[in-house]
């Protein structure tokens, strides 16, 4: 197991050496903001069991603030990240605290709600710079915009992003927080007889997941220089995180990074073949494969891979 | 007057938002599934009376009979391939598995149409009429006057009939029910099948009188979900009551706000509802 | 306020949108005892379980636990007063293994994984389910459910332990050690009270007994009058009226277990 983590630790650090050409440069560390994007939604949707379809609005919040910190102040880009969490963090728990004492479909509902919510309202907000939406420093005036011509910065920054929410999700698992939510997502009725406050620890777990997928957001926004609400705020970045996390597998801790990995490339090759159309095309591959998944094996690839292994064990036990 | 007018007005758009949210409602009282693709059901009956009146050149009584009975087969084939296996399944394939069909159907239609607005062509209901001071449209009087009526027989079909009352027994009391010889699996097609149905004759109704894209869905689920989350889970006459109310909403944020706003209003009054009196008006949670 | 009485239950009465599952029911148990709750299928013995332990709230009257009104408190909030409960249908958390189940328990008084884990595995000493500590609860029969049910309870230290019919579907020799684990479990000072509709089970663990019927309690006292009292035979061989109510009862019992 601690060999398998740091091949794996080597092989992201190594990673951008394996590529020449910018084109795929960009590709990994999209592959990187996605694994931890999807870790993020993973943390309340597949160790928790809520289902949220609605992190494009934290994705967004987080994306707007810094813009909006250097268009309407001239200021660090980075300084709007704590007022980001902190906005994300209030939406969750104005979603979560009604939603979480119901049936887990009201915060399904909720989430879509709140989110195409507020994409409509920052559309129609000239502040934040409505449908055009807002630009970053052309240019790094100092080291602290973070402002590079080449996507290998961007990598290393999302790799330790990668790094704080596996970490963080890592310790939550063996922690009594990570105990609580799988016995609420086993069987709540019971969970709480045991002393297991539902309500709160999946609040927790809403909590933690908008706080990382804000960030993202907001270091998203610094990369591309560029927000508008459609991109940030459309329900292509809630699906996204959604199927990342449940093909690869919702609710283990490298399941997010599979799906990236598989989706990412797929995602991209998909949008140079067909162009504006490919984003049709990707919504249509994605549905299928959420009825498929739902269907026949809601635990993802890596499920697949455990039954794989003990059919293997099995075999090899009666030869 | 103005006033007035924007009240009929809400209140006809209100009746169609009743007819369909009465088959979301009917489902999720019945098996504590929630169909996220519903809005695209009524989409689907929107594209299907435009095709039948490209292709067909068929009339409004023969695209709405046409909308109802494709969308019935395909909400029956939903539950017996995809519904009754998830149901038993966690949490996440449910939720999931009609949110996957909804992204399906939805860009499938996206695929054919883009993002282009059609409308209906030369409509035998065309044109608007003056009743007592105020200019109704008559495709939105006779869709919304229908599509009380459909709401109220729907009703009455599930509370006067054997049929009726053998579906709402499932939904109070599976095991009992099956005491009593009913088969809950067919029960729950049947009831997808009805759900599915209002969606299309909704969808085909709306076509007489709005313009068609392949989107829409999205944002007629939403309205969905407030209008059974308002009438309370599982009762059809709280939908009928929160349609109406919900209609009435927005076509006075529409008017005094801004058209923009009229979703914006509705959503902001889930989370209000969600926070003050989650079970709606009539349900009990 | 220092009462000797741990638990008491006045007046409770719980309806079911115009049905009356439970009527006036009145108890009180003090610290120490074993109660137990018997009567026929469908008398009301889980609604008013139910009603004890948090999950349903009664439409009338009130339940104090250690001198707190916990009449509209939350599951969590009883077991964190030190009540503790299992279910009629075994409710383990399948996909996790059997120390796991424990330890869900023992985090309520224990904070950090390491002591939460150290307590999990002396309950499982106690219930002797610890050979199986790594096991998935799913590779358990029923027999082994009930016991890590109970362990898992027990893990959260209560103070009073409610069973619902921790004992049925039992064969002989499981029942035996059942009944020996409930026992011991007595014997470390908890308060148990115990539902079970055999009657034989209960007349051996029981030092008193209360009998629902038609959701009301017709009869208390010890083991040896309650199993003379010709109205509590009465209502288990029961007439036609009766057996329509403990259908509906039955199915109501079922979507609150």
């Amino acid at each position: 197991m601690r060999r398998g983590w740091l091949a794996l630790g080597v092989v992201l650090l190594a990673a951008p050496l394996a590529f020449q050409d910018p084109f795929y440069e960009r590709m990994i560390a999209l592959v990187l903001l996605w694994a931890v994007l999807a870790s993020a939604w993973n943390i309340v949707g597949g160790y928790a069991g809520q289902v949220a379809i609605g992190h494009a609005v934290f994705f967004g919040v987080g994306a707007y603030l810094p813009l909006l910190v250097y268009t309407h102040w001239q200021g660090v880009p980075l300084l709007g990240i704590p007022v980001g969490i902190a906005i994300s963090v209030g939406i969750a728990v104005l979603i979560g605290v009604p939603t979480f004492r119901l049936h887990g479909h009201y915060l399904s509902m909720a989430t879509i709600a709140v989110a195409e919510l507020i994409r409509l309202l920052v559309t129609n907000w000239e502040f934040v710079g409505a449908a055009r939406g807002l630009g970053g420093p052309a240019s790094g005036r100092t080291i602290w915009d973070l402002s590079y011509r080449s996507s290998i910065p961007y990598y290393y920054i999302f790799l330790a992003l990668f790094a704080l929410v596996l970490g963080f999700t890592s310790w939550m698992e063996q922690s009594r927080m990570g105990y609580y939510l799988r016995a609420i997502k086993a069987g709540q009725r019971a969970a709480r007889s045991l002393g297991v406050s539902a309500p709160r620890y999946k609040l927790y777990a809403m909590i933690a997941s908008a706080a990382f997928t804000s960030l993202a957001g907001s270091l998203y926004a610094v990369m591309l220089g560029f927000v508008d609400p459609d991109s940030v705020f459309g329900i292509m970045v809630s699906v996204q995180m959604v199927i990342m996390a449940a093909l690869g597998g919702a609710g283990t801790l490298i399941g997010p990074l599979v799906g990236a990995a598989l989706l990412i490339p797929l995602q991209t090759f998909a949008n140079s073949l067909f162009g504006g159309q490919g984003n049709g095309l990707t919504f249509i591959l994605y549905g299928g494969i959420i009825i498929l998944l739902s269907r026949f094996e809601p635990g993802g690839i890596l499920e697949i891979w455990n039954h794989y292994l003990a059919r293997k064990a099995r075999k090899g036990r009666t030869e | 007057m103005i006033a007035l007018q924007v009240v009929v007005g809400g209140l006809l758009l209100g009746a169609v938002y009743a007819l369909f949210s009465s088959g979301l409602t009917l489902i999720w009282g019945m098996m504590n599934v929630v169909n996220f693709a519903h809005g695209d059901f009524v989409m689907l009956g929107m594209y299907i009376a435009y095709l039948a009146v490209v292709a067909l050149h068929a009339g409004p009584l023969v695209f709405t009979l046409l909308a109802a009975l494709t969308l019935s087969i395909l909400g029956a084939v939903v539950y017996y391939l995809l519904i009754r296996q998830v149901m038993r399944g966690p949490m996440l394939a449910q939720i999931l598995s009609t949110f996957g069909l909804a992204l399906l159907i939805r860009y499938t239609v996206f695929w054919f149409f883009s993002a282009t607005f059609v409308t209906l062509p030369g409509s035998a209901l065309g044109g608007s009429i003056k009743l007592g001071g105020i200019l109704i449209g008559i495709p939105q009087l006779v869709a919304g006057i229908l599509a009380m009526g459909l709401t109220i027989g729907m009703h009455l079909l599930l509370t006067r009939t054997t049929l009726g009352s053998q579906i709402l027994a499932v939904s109070e009391d599976r095991q009992a029910a099956m005491l009593m010889g009913i088969r809950p699996d067919r029960m729950q097609a049947l009831a997808w099948g009805l759900a599915s149905a209002s969606a299309g004759v909704a969808g085909a109704l709306i076509a007489t009188f709005y313009y068609l894209t392949p989107t829409v869905g999205e944002s007629l689920v939403l309205i969905a979900f407030v209008v059974v989350c308002f009438g309370g889970f599982g009762s059809v006459p709280g939908a009928m009551l929160a349609g109406l109310i919900i209609g009435l909403i927005q076509a006075a944020s529409a008017y005094y706000i801004g058209p923009v706003y009229k979703d914006v209003v509705v959503f902001a009054l889930f989370v209000a509802i969600l926070w003050v009196r989650p079970q709606g008006l009539l349900g009990t949670v | 306020m220092n009462s000797t009485i741990l638990l008491k239950a006045h007046k409770v009465s719980k309806a079911f949108q115009g049905f009356l599952a439970v009527a006036g029911a009145d108890l009180e148990i003090s610290p120490g005892e074993i109660v137990g709750i018997i009567g026929p299928n469908g008398a009301g013995k889980s609604t008013f379980f139910n009603c004890l332990s948090g999950e349903l709230v009664p439409t009338r009257g009130s339940v104090i636990f250690q001198d707190m009104d916990v009449t509209r408190a939350t599951p969590e909030e009883h077991a964190r007063l030190g009540m503790g409960r299992t279910y009629q249908v075994p409710a383990t958390f399948e996909d996790m293994t059997i120390l796991d189940n424990v330890m869900v328990g023992a985090f309520l008084r224990h904070a950090h994984q390491a002591n939460a884990r150290e307590e999990a595995m002396r309950v499982l000493e106690f219930t002797g389910l610890v050979a199986q500590a790594d096991h998935r609860a799913k590779s358990l029969g029923t027999p082994g459910r009930k016991r890590l049910e109970i362990a898992r309870a027990l893990a959260t230290g209560p103070r009073l332990l409610l069973l619902d019919e921790a004992l049925s579907g039992l064969t002989p020799l499981e029942i035996q050690q059942a009944i020996a684990l409930v026992r011991e479990i007595h014997r470390t000072g908890v308060t148990l009270v115990i539902v079970e509709h055999i009657m034989e089970v209960v007349l051996t663990l029981a030092q008193r007994v209360i009998v629902f019927n038609h959701g009301e309690i017709i009869a208390t006292g010890r083991p040896e009058e309650i199993a003379n009292d010709p109205k509590v035979i009465g209502a288990y061989l029961g007439t036609g009226r009766r057996s329509r109510r403990s259908a509906a009862m039955s199915s109501l019992d079922g979507h609150s277990a």
